[in-house]
């Protein structure tokens, strides 16, 4: 056995007699999901799988990654993985926290549930179904997804309205940090225990603090750099009594970004959001068999949006919004559509309400989709729009198998906009040239307006040489936080930290 | 006193007539009666006032600091003692010359300003374009910068424009070291869109609830969120104060709502909340209005036990103010008000054409009453404060409502019929926020003294309930206190501190500080409850208490 063969010997020993023999694997098949991911992102090299099943046990192991130096890449959801946030960069053991997947608390009269980094999307929302809440999701999340990873990710909800600020709907949250001390944020640093402040009629809602720090804004969009999240008190929403779907079709990108702007500004949707013509059907689809056929008819651009009615008034509230967003539509010039080619309001609502079916629907077209996305103002959509078509054409590759999903956050004030490569994975050839794709197109966005938010590979090195004092600061917050480097290595802006 | 060659450098940096080290201009920054335990009111002289007008000048000052080992404190539009310099030595950077409106962009919703930028000037500029900005507590002469960037920023219009730190986008910060940040999108320079990213959000070193109170360098431009306003353009209102007169514009509504018992109230926001109507809700202490309103007829009727009944009968009150963007919104907004308050038992008024109308109406959207809440007793404090479920805001009035009874009774506070709490909800009732206030005569030096004991034993009523600390959480003694029962966020805090502030430039009392609490202040009994409280609630290596 080699120096290395040893030492990942004893980092499995040490690791089982924390978690158990039954929560540790170093199998090459369950190794090998976690070594790469459906995105463009190199491959890494997992040591070892652990699944802990409480706080403490991730205590443990993080304070044994420090004793020994190895990397830790916390992983919540199901494989395969999509970015590559959970993929070592080099060597790791993989912390799988798919076991914690207990739902503390459902609270329904203070919209919110706290979780562990295990509970799944349909997890989540068959409880809270249960009184009458509903779950604040991204856009057609896997099945496996984990509720926790998304909004620690800061994927984009899909009701504008209830994105008033960049954490939401993340709340309050427990963290070990690298160096392996616990940290809570917002009303759950208390004091006291959960249970006593749930039964002093707390319900860890204040996402903010304690004093003046906000933790928890440093550990979100860290894909796992700073802090491991044991669980968080999440936002849920009333379930609407009554919904309706409908769409708004477009030729060219003007009249919707108008109408958008004008409904956003008034609350007046819950669902909204855009997608293109190859996106729309790639969504709509079963299988690739059917996206030709669903997108052909469709609209360059459309506009998939919900009127709701709550407890009070629920039909009431439905008329009077349905009358004042025609209006605006008139005064936009675009008419409002009950239902497309392929899909009515009702077939919308069912695919919005679930996780997605298998094949994950970015893959329907071609089998595989590498994405980009990017934040942005709705106003600034045409030309970052114009930038990707120009260089998908300029490459060759096949300008309906780009697809473009748009999802206006903090209430309209910004969008997250990302553009699918749909491609044929056993084709090697259209593979690397999507890859290359995305590696201009990077570039060229971060020129033409795009901020890289959330920064994956490869856009991760423009994102960060765009703002040099930004990753000075991050660096020395990842020597507070992690001074021995053990938590996700190589990730972000920091590689070479030590 | 500032040694000549600090004077000629800081001169250097801003201009001969922008500096002070005149000891009449100083002492005009030292008084501090507001929210001050400290009997005296007077807080530290400062070494100098400057005046800086550019980031530039604020960073070039800075260093001067840095260089002659003097400590600094910005300043904006200065409410409180959170402004005043806590220490020796420390320069005032006054930043009234930065008052400048950046941009306003209409349909992104934001706007970019300076730091001296106050509300008024601020809202009545959006409302051009039909946008509006959440007003803080302390009025609309105060600056939405430091509120969202340094302090607090609690507003009666929350439910609809949400919380001071959460209305922050990209960000312009001068570090205590001298060095400029930009957080989000114009550390990249792309704008102003957004704070957060890439990846960690430096927010989360900015300021948390509470915020640093100027202990982490001076935020020279900010970007704040806009919100829709369906009123007109400019608003017609002649008088001032008080007199305000004006007309409610269409599809805009006020009432004041009255509900049997907290229990009712409690219910009622929750029901506004989740029906996601309301443009502006806000309980005020009903005592406290008819003390700011009528002063002396107040005084003279307050020991009257009928009076006090009634006010206690009608303490479960909040206004509200109903906007729609259309006549069906406003009608339906309307009839679901009525609905919520008639199934909860209450009733509501109408405030229609009543003369009236237009203080509520203008005085709650224009936020201008504010600073006549010294009208009654010269001053005031204010406790709890700790935001979350409207239920635990509701037991922190409760507390405060005893509590502000017993030093009632001994006459160390003044008798506003003893009416307690402010509260209101955030985000369509996402999470509530209560705050105590009690007035005093900072001429009286019995309630002067009291201002400290009366402060602690509301934390201790706090923590006791496991709500937090509040409003207070700034305060060193506190903090001492606070600190180890909440994950030893200080220990982190000084982490930030270290790498920002590496000379120790900045006045950080307000945000590392800690002090001993003056024991002798306090009642023996409930000594021996606050040292239980702390004990049980104290982390230890291996993490919180479970």
């Amino acid at each position: 056995m080699t120096d290395g063969g040893r030492a990942n010997a004893d980092i499995a020993g040490a690791l089982v007699s924390i978690v158990g023999e039954e929560n540790v694997s170093v199998e090459q098949d369950i190794l090998g999901d976690h070594s790469r991911c459906l995105g463009p992102s190199p491959v890494g090299d997992p040591l070892s799988v652990v699944r802990p099943g409480c706080p403490e046990e991730i205590q443990q192991i993080v304070r044994l990654a420090n004793e020994l130096e190895f990397n830790i890449v916390p992983a919540s959801s199901g494989a395969p993985h999509l970015r590559g946030g959970a993929v070592p960069s080099g060597e790791g053991v993989i912390l799988d926290l798919s076991r914690m997947k207990r739902i503390m608390r459902i609270d329904r009269r203070n919209k919110v549930a706290v979780i562990e980094p295990g509970v799944t999307f349909g997890e989540l929302e068959e409880g809270a179904a249960k009184v009458g809440l509903k779950v604040l999701t991204p856009l057609l999340p896997r099945a496996n997804k984990s509720v926790l990873a998304s909004y620690l990710d800061r994927e984009p909800i899909t009701i504008p309205k209830y994105h008033w600020d960049m954490t939401d709907p993340l709340l309050c949250t427990e963290i070990i940090f690298g160096t392996g001390e616990f940290f809570r944020t917002g009303a759950a640093a208390g004091p006291g225990t959960l249970e006593e402040m749930w039964k002093a009629g707390l319900g860890l809602k204040n996402p903010m603090g304690p004093s003046a720090t906000d933790i928890v804004r440093l550990v979100q969009g860290s894909q796992g750099t700073m802090g491991i999240v044991t669980w968080a008190s999440v936002k849920l929403e009333v379930a609407p009594q009554i919904r309706r779907c409908y769409f708004l079709k477009g030729e060219t990108f003007g009249p919707l970004i108008d109408f958008a702007y004008r409904v956003l500004r008034r609350k007046m949707t819950d669902e909204f959001f855009m997608l293109n013509a190859p996106a729309l059907a790639s969504m709509l689809a079963k299988n690739n068999d059917d996206i030709a056929a669903l997108a052909a008819p469709q609209s360059p651009f459309t506009i998939v949006f919900c009127l709701a009615g709550y407890a009070h008034l629920p039909e009431k509230r439905l008329a009077y919004l349905e009358k004042d967003i025609a209006d605006v539509a008139k005064q936009c010039g675009v008419e409002i559509k009950r239902e497309i080619p392929g899909a009515d309001g009702m077939r919308m609502i069912e695919l919005m309400d679930h996780p997605c079916s298998v094949p994950y629907w970015k893959h329907r077209a071609k089998g595989a989709a590498f994405d980009i996305f990017f934040l942005s103002t709705l106003d600034k959509l045409p030309q970052l729009l114009a930038v990707m078509t120009g260089t998908v054409q300029e490459s060759g590759f096949h300008a309906e198998r780009l697809g473009l999903y748009v999802q206006p956050i903090q209430q309209g004030r910004a969008c997250h906009a990302e553009f699918h490569l749909y491609y044929d994975p056993s084709d090697e050839a259209e593979a690397r040239t999507a890859g290359d794709i995305l590696a201009t197109a990077s570039e060229r966005l971060a020129y033409a307006g795009a901020f890289f938010s959330r920064p994956y590979f490869p856009w991760v090195d423009v994102a960060y040489r765009r703002c040099p004092d930004t990753v000075w600061m991050l660096k020395e917050l990842k020597r507070v936080f992690d001074p021995k480097n053990v938590l996700n290595r190589g990730k972000l802006c920091f590689s070479g930290v030590e | 006193m500032l040694p000549d060659q600090a004077y000629e450098a800081l001169i250097d940096a801003v201009g001969q007539e922008n500096v002070s080290r005149e000891p009449v201009v100083l002492d005009g920054y030292a008084w501090q009666p507001t929210f001050n335990y400290n009997p005296e009111l007077w807080m530290e002289r400062p070494s100098a006032v400057v005046l800086p007008g550019s980031t530039e000048e604020v960073r070039q000052t800075i260093l001067v600091c840095n260089e002659y080992g003097l400590k600094f404190k910005a300043l904006s539009t200065g409410w409180c003692v959170t402004a005043a310099p806590w220490c020796e030595g420390v320069v005032i950077l006054d930043l009234r010359r930065m008052n400048r409106i950046l941009e306003i962009d209409e349909k992104n919703m934001y706007v970019v300003v300076e730091p001296c930028a106050i509300g008024a000037q601020i809202q009545a500029e959006v409302m051009r374009y039909g946008l509006n900005i959440h007003m803080i507590g302390a009025g609309c002469i105060s600056s939405p910068l430091a509120s969202a960037t340094s302090f607090m920023g609690h507003g009666w219009d929350g439910i609809y424009m949400s919380y001071s730190p959460r209305n922050v986008l990209g960000v312009e910060w001068v570090l205590p070291s001298g060095k400029v940040l930009k957080l989000g999108t114009p550390g990249s320079g792309l704008g102003w869109f957004s704070g957060d990213g890439p990846g960690p959000s430096l927010r989360g070193i900015m300021r948390g609830a509470i915020g640093a109170c100027g202990g982490v360098g001076v935020f020279t431009k900010c970007a704040l969120k806009l919100f829709n306003w369906p009123g007109p353009p400019v608003v017609e209102a002649e008088g001032l104060g008080l007199d305000t007169k004006t007309e409610l514009p269409q599809h805009f509504k006020v009432y004041l709502c009255f509900l049997p018992d907290w229990d009712s109230f409690a219910d009622s926001m929750y029901e506004i909340g989740e029906a996601e109507i309301g443009y502006i809700i806000n309980k005020n202490a009903l005592g406290l209005l008819l003390s700011v309103i009528f002063p002396r007829l107040t005084r003279k009727i307050a020991k009257r036990k009928a009076i006090k009944e009634t006010v206690d009968v009608l303490k479960n009150e909040f206004e509200i103010i109903l906007a729609g963007n259309s006549e069906r919104e406003i009608s339906y907004q309307v009839e679901v008000l009525e609905d919520i308050i008639s199934r909860n038992g209450g009733f509501l008024f109408d405030l229609g054409d009543n003369p009236l109308v237009g203080i509520f109406w203008w005085g709650l959207v224009r936020n201008y009453a504010p600073p006549i809440l010294f009208r009654p007793g010269g001053q005031f404090m204010t406790l709890f404060g700790s935001d979350d479920s409207f239920d635990s805001q509701v037991t922190a009035a409760r507390l405060g409502e005893r509590i502000k009874k017993e030093w009632l009774e001994k006459d160390l506070i003044y008798d506003d019929l003893g009416d307690t709490s402010w509260m209101h909800i955030f985000e369509n009732g996402m999470w509530g926020h209560c705050e105590v206030p009690f007035i005093f005569d900072p001429r009286n030096r019995r309630q002067v003294e009291a201002v400290m004991p009366e402060a602690i034993e509301s934390v201790m009523a706090s923590l006791e309930k496991n709500l937090g600390v509040g409003m207070l959480a700034m305060e060193p003694l506190i903090r001492k206190i606070a600190s180890p029962m909440q994950g030893n966020y200080n220990k982190w805090q000084k982490e930030f501190q270290r790498i920002i502030d590496p000379r120790g430039a900045a006045d950080s009392a307000l945000y590392t500080g800690e002090a001993e609490i003056d024991l002798s202040t306090i009642d023996p009994n409930k000594l021996q409850k606050m040292t239980e409280i702390i004990m049980k609630n104290l982390w230890t290596e291996s993490g919180p208490p479970r």
